[in-house]
């Protein structure tokens, strides 16, 4: 780097100051080095090994994980389920937030009360979330089907099972929804809605016209973080859902595949191919969102 | 902008000194045997972490540490982590090299860990212990945990055999005879047959998960002439005629039993325990559970049924097997106090440890002789069937081999037996899935 630029000298106060800065920002540095980029690094190192027992003994193998991973049936079906996951939990999670966020932010009576029952599921950790479930869908014994006095395999039945795991995703992500929209709610003025009635616009019109092109940036936000979030879920199925449950097949993630591979079968390469499987698509699905914001995202 | 380049530089040292530190704490660093052997007190530590996955035995194993503890002076904190994640968490702590002090071994994994010195060698530590000499203990799983170069890597700490269950009330309600040591296991798939079919299908005369091998149907193929794993540890016969009939009596046994459906959702002891379920073969660790169940007045154990293979009515005694298995008390390669962690493991596995174990009633010995005390830690429970066996049937050890987890969790999922088990009623399914059971065990061993 040659700058033509004549240098001004550095004082010392400047000096000082800049050490500073450097020695405030270096523990989140460190961090994201140590925590974030050394891992990323090692990830796609191992992706082109076969990986010794206990990280030891790797032997460079090329792209023979990559053709393993990409040219089984397996990953493809799980891809799949993670997609089938997704268009389930985005556009439910997003939709009833959206509708809960416009009622809650109308003076009603306790409004602060239901913002709180409906954020709760969000503070509740994801691991006792998945196990009440799992008794609210007990075959045998659980309440769904003793209230209803069904005799259903919510979560065994390959058919359905997949939308009962997905439900439990909408119930949980519709909390912290919510109150983004509420937020973004917050934000569009008020003239617009008084101007609409003038004019004698419905309610609904109103929701439609105002609300929602108004809202569009705070919706996408949340459409995307969420998009990436569905992707690369795991928890749920795994704390729901038991390894030998037949519907596992239809109903098991992509993160679900590579944690079996990875750390039950102890296969840490082609784990580790597989996660940059994923990577690459939500790259691509990112990408398409990007480039569909333009389009779609109104900004006032 | 020299700023710039002495932070991009700053940032480089780094990374390389992270990836430094990385690489070091993966590979081993065996104090090789240099530290003196010292058992009589003086230890260096004043806690040991022992991991172990079955809860039923925490408090006795607790009750033994503790006493250990008022001699040594060091604590012992026992943690329980369930089956499924405590060979998770042990092979990440064997990568960051943060292992429990002293943990429980298991046929699964143990060559593995022993072949990349993950566990303390024990040698120098049992020459210098009067109470503990290996050659008193059972053969098999004193085996297991020796490594091809000769050296022990832990000290076996108990053995389990397999028996039935059946719940009294259900057998009375439903006017069928109990369970009998000359039951075959067609008596068995009759009596299960008499049930279901008499309560309309709300009692399942049987329950069984694809991963219930060692207490279910591992019992079957071997007691039908068949092989899971081979005594060379290298090969199988489950695909042969002997191995197909004996699948083919377990899936004769699923037509009148809980379908896969529930067993995965509500596991086959919760099951029974709730009255849902007539008969299931259960292990000798799992006694303690049913023994302090509700309705526990309600609960017998019987041997478990023959195969009469060659016809003549009788059992001969290699038409009667159980599985038998132990597990071994080891230590970690880099635990801070190899003294403390070996004198806790002889207090586990010495002659007066073994038996205290039997009298708490917490599992059945390492070594022969010292179970006669666990059979009345019982007392109004018969359970006498997990020790009749080894006289009158015969014993194999728990198939193995170098990573067992790998077939073990494939025969259980779809592709391997799961298949079969959705669908009991089609005979051919379950032939096919022999074939592939073979196919699969096959491949993983030739992987390893």
């Amino acid at each position: 780097m040659r700058e033509k630029r004549t240098r001004r000298k550095i004082d010392a106060a400047e000096k000082n100051e800049m050490l500073w800065g450097y020695a405030f920002v270096a523990p989140t540095i460190i961090g994201l080095i140590i925590l974030n980029f050394y891992p990323v690094i090692n990830t796609i190192w191992q992706s082109l090994c076969k990986t010794g027992d206990f990280g030891r003994g790797n032997t460079f193998v090329g792209i023979k994980n990559y053709q393993a991973v990409l040219t089984a049936g397996e990953t493809w079906h799980s891809l799949w389920n993670t997609i089938k996951y997704a268009l389930i939990e985005v556009p439910f999670g997003v939709a009833i937030a959206l509708v809960l966020a416009v009622f809650l932010t109308k003076k009603l009576k306790g409004t602060s009360a239901f913002r709180t029952i409906f954020f709760l599921p969000m503070v509740c950790a994801p691991a006792a979330v998945a196990m009440v479930w799992k008794w609210l869908y007990n075959q045998q014994f659980g309440l769904l089907n003793n209230i209803f006095h069904t005799n259903i395999a919510w979560i065994s039945d390959p058919k359905i099972a997949w939308i009962s795991i997905a439900i439990i995703g909408v119930w949980s992500i519709i909390g912290y929804n919510m109150v983004l929209f509420i937020s973004g709610l917050q934000e569009i003025p008020g003239d617009y809605y008084e101007a609409a009635e003038i004019d004698g616009a419905s309610g609904i019109r109103q929701f439609f016209n105002i609300t929602v092109p108004l809202l569009s940036p705070t919706t996408f936000f949340i459409v995307q973080t969420r998009v990436i979030g569905a992707l690369t879920v795991f928890d749920l199925m795994f704390m729901v859902m038991d390894t030998t449950n037949v519907a596992l097949q239809n109903v098991q993630s992509i993160v679900y595949l590579f944690y079996t591979y990875a750390f039950t079968n102890g296969n840490k390469g082609y784990g580790a191919a597989l996660v940059m499987v994923l990577v690459v698509f939500i790259m691509l699905v990112t990408r398409i969102m990007q480039t569909a914001e333009k389009k779609l995202v109104y900004h006032a | 902008m020299k700023m710039k380049r002495f932070a991009a530089l700053l940032l480089a040292a780094l990374m390389v000194l992270s990836l430094a530190a990385c690489g070091s704490s993966s590979t081993s660093s065996q104090p090789s045997g240099s530290a003196e052997v010292n058992l009589d007190g003086d230890f260096t530590a004043t806690e040991l972490r022992v991991a172990i996955w079955d809860n039923n035995q925490r408090a006795g194993l607790q009750q033994i540490a503790d006493e250990w503890t008022e001699t040594s002076g060091v604590k012992v904190n026992v943690e329980v982590i369930d089956w499924g994640n405590y060979w998770t968490l042990l092979e990440a702590g064997a990568n960051g090299g943060d292992l429990p002090d002293v943990f429980w071994m298991h046929s699964n994994t143990a060559q593995m860990y022993m072949e990349n010195d993950l566990l303390l060698n024990l040698d120098p530590y049992i020459a210098a212990d009067a109470n503990v000499n290996l050659d008193n203990y059972y053969e098999g799983i004193v085996d297991l945990f020796t490594r091809s170069d000769g050296i022990h890597f832990a000290v076996p700490k108990d053995h389990d055999t397999n028996a039935l269950l059946y719940n009294k009330a259900i057998f009375d309600q439903y006017n069928v005879a109990y369970p009998e040591d000359t039951w075959t296991y067609e008596d068995m798939y009759e009596a299960a047959k008499a049930i279901y079919e008499a309560s309309d299908g709300n009692i399942y005369g049987v329950a069984m998960n694809t991963n219930n091998n060692q207490d279910s149907w591992y019992n079957f193929v071997y007691s039908y002439g068949a092989q899971v794993i081979t005594d060379d540890h290298k090969g199988t016969t489950i695909g042969s005629e002997e191995g197909k009939n004996a699948m083919e009596m377990v899936r004769k046994l699923l037509t009148v039993g809980a379908p896969q459906s529930v067993v995965a959702e509500t596991g086959t002891d919760s099951l029974f325990m709730s009255g849902k379920v007539a008969m299931i073969m259960q292990g000798s660790y799992m006694i303690n559970a049913y023994y302090t169940a509700d309705n526990h007045e309600d609960y017998y154990w019987a041997m478990l049924p023959y195969a009469d293979v060659n016809g003549n009515g009788t059992c001969e005694k290699e038409e009667r097997y159980t599985a038998y298995n132990g597990l071994g008390w080891a230590a970690a390669f880099n635990t801070k106090d190899p003294n403390a962690a070996y004198s806790l493991i002889s207090a586990f596995c010495c002659e007066a440890g073994q038996i205290k174990q039997s009298e708490l009633g917490v599992t059945m010995g390492g070594m022969p002789g010292v179970s006669e005390a666990f059979a009345s830690a019982f007392p109004g429970m018969d359970i006498s069937a997990f020790i009749r066996i080894e006289e009158e049937g015969s014993l194999f050890f728990r198939p193995y081999t170098r990573n067992t987890t790998i077939w073990e969790d494939k025969l259980t999922q779809s592709g391997g037996f799961l298949d079969a088990w959705q669908d009991p009623s089609d005979p051919e399914l379950m032939r096919t899935a022999c074939d592939n059971a073979q196919k699969i065990i096959e491949d993983a061993i030739a992987a390893e």
